[in-house]
């Protein structure tokens, strides 16, 4: 495939209704037209052997190596249209023609040819693409912190042959898991307690062959990218190392107790959940005993967030003190009971003890009697309010994520990784667990959501296998993730850059750092593809091979434009292929028909759109140009963060430069999508046409 | 709410419920569905749901002298729809003989009553008075000749010592009954309305025509029994009456065509049914009814016992059977099991619940 020697072929598929909706011969000519001497081929079902086998024989008598490939959707049938060493680009005429469009009209027709010349355009524009791969690679893996978390990290990374720095920073490895009396159940076998285990972990972690261990000590800087990570340590005045990844689990510390003295905290018969874990190891427990679960938690005044452990931990200690104390009586005052998981389990078994009484109920004041506690407790379930005594109160206190700045990273955005809500540094918690905003970076257990030792430990193992899996993407050349698998980058053309740092400081992965100069320095193996920076790049040096200015341009350039008279508009429509694209093709699925006028161009994320592509469209006589894209905010779907976001900030700007032009700012809209909402994009895709239609031709269309 | 109460949790109670119950207190969940589907509990702060978190936490000084508890009918609607099998109607049903024991006076009776292991005490107890009566009166002997059981037991002393010995009996419990009005109104003082006269004949209607059992839906048969047993009870109430007043004017005893007599067969014949109906629900019906403890047993057992020695005296009567005095002692001592001990068993709830009622209704609670 070398550049200028391009030999490009169509193949059209007539089934699944394709061919019953549009005129293939109609189609291929088109198609020709615009591109001599391409090769075409129709069937009526391509993906079938007969299909397969008959385009294999085509592209290889031709000596074709870029394939427009017009069938279905390209999110089915990837495997079978994935043809060795021929680049094949897929045009949607089933799901986004032929499935939401009336069959053999004109309109349809035309949208069909449209999308089938935007394809060809983008064959004959894209570049051929070599895969970034770091000069020097290390499959060593750094684990910082050495808790439950971290030690299961650390074990699993070696089991699994990695070599293994496991950082921790106190004398000793075990963290809080290795101090606590009594561990939680496993409720899917049991649901007794069980003797605290770390010691094991920690015993077989040091006979393991291949794993390093450093107590006393902190991380002074990591720098590099995955694959070629540069660390140095405090041990021993300084130590270097050289890792492919790493794993942060650095945990939590117990919420301020300064903060709980209105709930009596001060008090010699008060503690916290961690102080009565070592309390019942040392004295003797007294007789009765009240938990407040939801201690400076669920609180706008303390912490605004449930740990998620608290309740389960309580329940855990209600239970010893019963076993080491079995005249003890128990009292929990809850808001909710909130055992996670298996724990549910666990909260029956503890209900089966009648000496552990339970209520719902807010606690107003605690007071210290001399001869006991005395808590007055306001919406109980007993009643309105009520004064409950007890000899000790035991606060069930919510966990505060340690700050990660600790690793400091030689980054240009921040030592430490970027946190969502609560300080907690994660990137999205149910999409992407482990993932945090800097890839090759992973963080297990409580330092990326509250949770208990159990979840900590697959948190460890979790993050472990993310950690490899970024090693050994990185000798490939591939993005670890979201876009596993893809052998493209941003490739940037320096000479015409002018030291904006917009793409330093737009990436939401931190993949740009500087040189001295202030010019920007990429770092290809951190990039998760997203393409932000080449929407972000106002002189255009950024692009991928296959995903570029002039790829997309070009695509925009290919639709042929009717003139004003025709009254035929068209809408180019730019969707993320996230979120709003497999939406788009739901809608097929569905048959939930929209306009024919629009003319659909997939994006890595809303925010890889460059604003020259607007101009692009507007100048090319488009009357409008839609951009859908996943949410953003804080529950935000978007798969880089930031990307919607961006664009409707950049939308802003676009808006007053629309205005400047004498255009209505309201024909570039962007829109936001969940992935489920089919029916809502088909009604967002018309109810702008028709808004179009209604404000009229683009005036620039016959200039 | 004008004070705060202070929680005492008394496990020592909360384990007796629950045993009585065979409920596993803590589970409840406080949902409220026991009160949402209760067709008794009053709009305003309506029962089981309060209670059944009070049984959790053992607070003995809120279940004794409640009184919600005696406002429930045990209809099972509340232990039906429970989500958690929580089994609030035999918890309630657990306070209210806890309640019995509680308040009776003298306080080994409610003991002697609620344990099974006290049940030959229970019964040493009026064989003993029984004969000490008849060897006091010389007639502790098998009487020759037909059978007549005014010489073995004559007419004038049973029913003086008996009728005695009740009223010393009620009137004990009358003690009882009296710190149970002041713990309800403790407890469950009268709104700014304050109370209204006692609605007495309210309160009869209400009984008499059994309408707080008929929105029931677990336990529908529970009406048709229950009436069967109450009506039958009280006609042979009017029987013997009448039966007292004819030895006196001497014409007894009654030939079994009497009016009276046929009307006293017919209402055993009542309680018969009642009581099959009843039985056969406990013992086959145990989703609904759940666990049928010691105190439930026992006085359907006295019942029946009392009626059948009853039926077996009048036909030895008239059969002339030799073992016509032996049944004669044994019915008298069924007797005092049902009539004397009233309020110490289950049957008590004739006073606690009618009282109850009386107080609900007078301080407008419904």
């Amino acid at each position: 495939m070398e550049d200028g020697k391009k030999n490009m072929a169509l193949a059209v598929c007539s089934g699944c209704s394709i061919g019953a909706s549009l005129d293939v011969g109609k189609l291929l000519d088109s198609a020709v037209e615009a591109n001599q001497g391409l090769v075409c081929m129709e069937h009526r079902a391509l993906c079938s052997e007969a299909g397969l086998t008959g385009l294999n024989t085509l592209l290889k008598e031709k000596g074709v190596d870029r394939l427009a490939l017009a069938a279905c959707s390209p999110r089915v049938k990837s495997k079978e249209f994935q043809l060795d060493g021929i680049h094949v680009e897929r045009i949607n005429l089933r799901e986004q023609v032929a499935w939401v469009m009336e069959p053999e009209h004109e309109d349809t027709q035309l949208c069909a040819e449209d999308q089938t010349r935007m394809v060809l355009a983008k064959l004959e524009a894209i570049r051929e693409n070599i895969p970034y791969i770091p000069e020097s690679i290390s499959s060593e893996i750094l684990v910082v912190g050495g808790g439950i978390a971290g030690l299961t990290s650390a074990l699993e990374g070696a089991r699994a042959g990695y070599r293994v720095h496991l950082v921790e920073q106190s004398g000793h490895l075990g963290g809080y898991g290795g101090r606590i009396y009594k561990l939680l159940p496993d409720c899917e076998s049991d649901a007794t307690l069980k003797e605290p285990d770390i010691h094991l972990l920690v015993k077989e972690l040091e006979k393991l062959p291949g794993v390093e261990i450093y107590l006393d000590t902190r991380v002074q800087s990591i720098s590099g990218e995955p694959g070629n990570f540069q660390i140095s340590l405090d041990k021993n005045g300084s130590s270097e190392l050289h890792v492919g990844a790493i794993v942060t689990a650095t945990g939590w510390k117990p919420y301020n107790t300064e903060k709980l003295e209105p709930m009596g905290y001060g008090s010699e018969r008060v503690k916290t959940l961690e102080e009565f874990e070592l309390f019942v190891q040392e004295e003797p427990i007294p007789d009765r005993i009240l938990f407040v679960l939801c201690a400076g938690s669920r609180d706008e005044k303390h912490l605004a967030y449930c740990s998620s452990y608290c309740c389960s931990a309580a329940l855990k200690q209600a239970l010893y003190v019963r076993e080491l104390n079995p005249r003890a009586e128990v009292y929990i005052i809850y808001r909710d009971i909130r055992t996670t998981g298996f724990q549910e389990e666990f909260y029956k078994m503890v209900q089966a003890d009648d000496a552990i009484f339970m209520t719902k109920g807010i606690i107003d004041t605690v007071t210290d009697r001399g001869d006991g506690m005395e808590l007055v407790i306001s919406q109980s379930l007993l009643d309105e309010h009520v004064i409950l005594k007890s000899d000790m109160v035991v606060l069930a206190t919510g966990m505060v994520p340690n700050t990660t700045t600790d690793l400091q990273l030689q980054y240009r955005l921040g030592k430490g990784l970027p946190e969502i809500e609560y300080d907690f540094s994660d990137s999205h918690f149910i999409c992407f667990p482990y993932e945090t905003r800097r890839t090759g970076i992973y963080a297990a257990g409580t330092v990326r959501a509250p949770m208990d030792m159990e979840m900590s430990r697959e948190d460890g193992a979790g993050a472990m296998m993310k950690a490899i899996q970024a090693i050994e993407c990185v000798k490939r050349g591939e993005a670890v993730h979201p876009r596993a698998g893809d052998l493209t980058w941003p490739e940037l053309y320096m000479e015409r850059c002018t030291d904006c740092k917009r793409c330093t400081e737009e990436c939401p992965f931190g993949s740009y750092d500087e040189t001295e100069k202030g010019t920007p320095l990429p770092n290809p193996a951190r990039c998760r593809r997203c393409g932000i920076c080449v929407g972000s790049c106002p002189e255009r040096v950024i692009g991928f091979a296959d995903f570029n200015i002039n790829s997309v341009s070009a695509m925009i350039k290919a639709v042929s434009m009717p003139d004003e008279f025709e009254e035929k508009p068209r809408i180019l429509v730019f969707v993320c292929e996230n979120d709003a694209y497999p939406a788009l093709d739901a809608a097929g699925i569905h048959h939930l028909s929209y306009s024919p006028y629009v003319r659909i161009i997939p994006v890595r994320c809303l925010g890889s759109i460059n604003k020259v592509w607007i101009s692009d469209a507007l100048s090319h006589g488009y009357d409008g140009i839609l951009q859908i894209g996943c949410k953003p905010g804080d529950d935000y779907q978007c798969h880089f963060i930031h990307g919607s976001e961006l664009t409707e900030q950049r939308g802003e700007n676009l808006q007053e430069t629309l205005e400047t032009m004498m255009l209505e700012p309201e024909r570039i809209q962007t829109k936001f999508v969940e992935i489920t909402e089919h029916h809502e994009i088909q009604e967002m895709i018309n109810d702008y046409v028709e808004e179009m239609e209604l404000i009229g031709p683009n005036p620039f269309k016959s200039l | 709410m004008s004070e705060i109460a202070d929680i005492q949790p008394d496990l020592a109670f909360k384990r007796e419920l629950s045993q009585l119950s065979g409920s596993q207190l803590n589970q409840c969940m406080q949902c409220g569905n026991c009160s949402a589907v209760c067709s008794l509990a009053p709009a305003d702060r309506p029962f089981p749901r309060k209670e059944m978190i009070w049984s959790g936490w053992g607070l003995k000084n809120r279940l004794i002298g409640n009184v919600d508890v005696w406002l429930c009918h045990q209809c099972g609607d509340c232990s039906s729809f429970c989500p958690r099998d929580v089994k609030p109607a035999d918890v309630i049903s657990g306070v209210r003989q806890l309640s019995y024991r509680h308040y009776a006076r003298p306080r080994f009776l409610g003991k002697l009553l609620s344990e099974v292991m006290w049940l030959p005490l229970a019964i040493a107890i009026p064989v003993a008075v029984i004969i000490a009566i008849l060897s006091l009166a010389g007639t502790f002997r098998i009487p020759e000749g037909p059978v007549d059981y005014s010489a073995f037991f004559p007419h004038g002393l049973l029913n003086g010592t008996f009728s005695a010995i009740t009223l010393f009996f009620y009137l004990l419990a009358s003690l009882g009954i009296g710190r149970f009005w002041r713990d309800m109104k403790r407890q469950t003082p009268p709104g700014e309305a304050g109370m209204r006269r006692l609605p007495v004949f309210r309160i009869l209607g209400e009984i008499l025509s059994h309408s707080n059992f008929s929105n029931c839906g677990s336990r529908k048969a529970g009406r048709f029994s229950h009436m069967l047993l109450f009506f039958g009870f009280a006609l042979l109430i009017v029987v013997t009456l009448y039966a007292i007043w004819a030895t006196v004017t001497h014409n007894y005893p009654l030939p079994l065509s009497n009016p009276f007599k046929i009307l006293g067969n017919l209402a055993s014949l009542m309680i018969y049914c009642g009581l099959g109906i009843m039985i056969w629900q406990r013992l086959f019906n145990k989703s609904v009814f759940g666990k049928s403890g010691y105190s439930d047993w026992l006085l359907l057992v006295a019942i029946g016992l009392l009626t059948l020695s009853g039926t077996l005296v009048q036909l030895a009567r008239f059969g002339d059977w030799s073992l016509a005095y032996h049944l004669y002692f044994f019915h008298l001592v069924a007797v005092w099991f049902v009539i004397m001990y009233l309020p110490f068993t289950k049957l008590g709830h004739i006073f606690y619940r009618t009282t109850a009622m009386l107080y609900a209704r007078s301080i407008g609670r419904k």
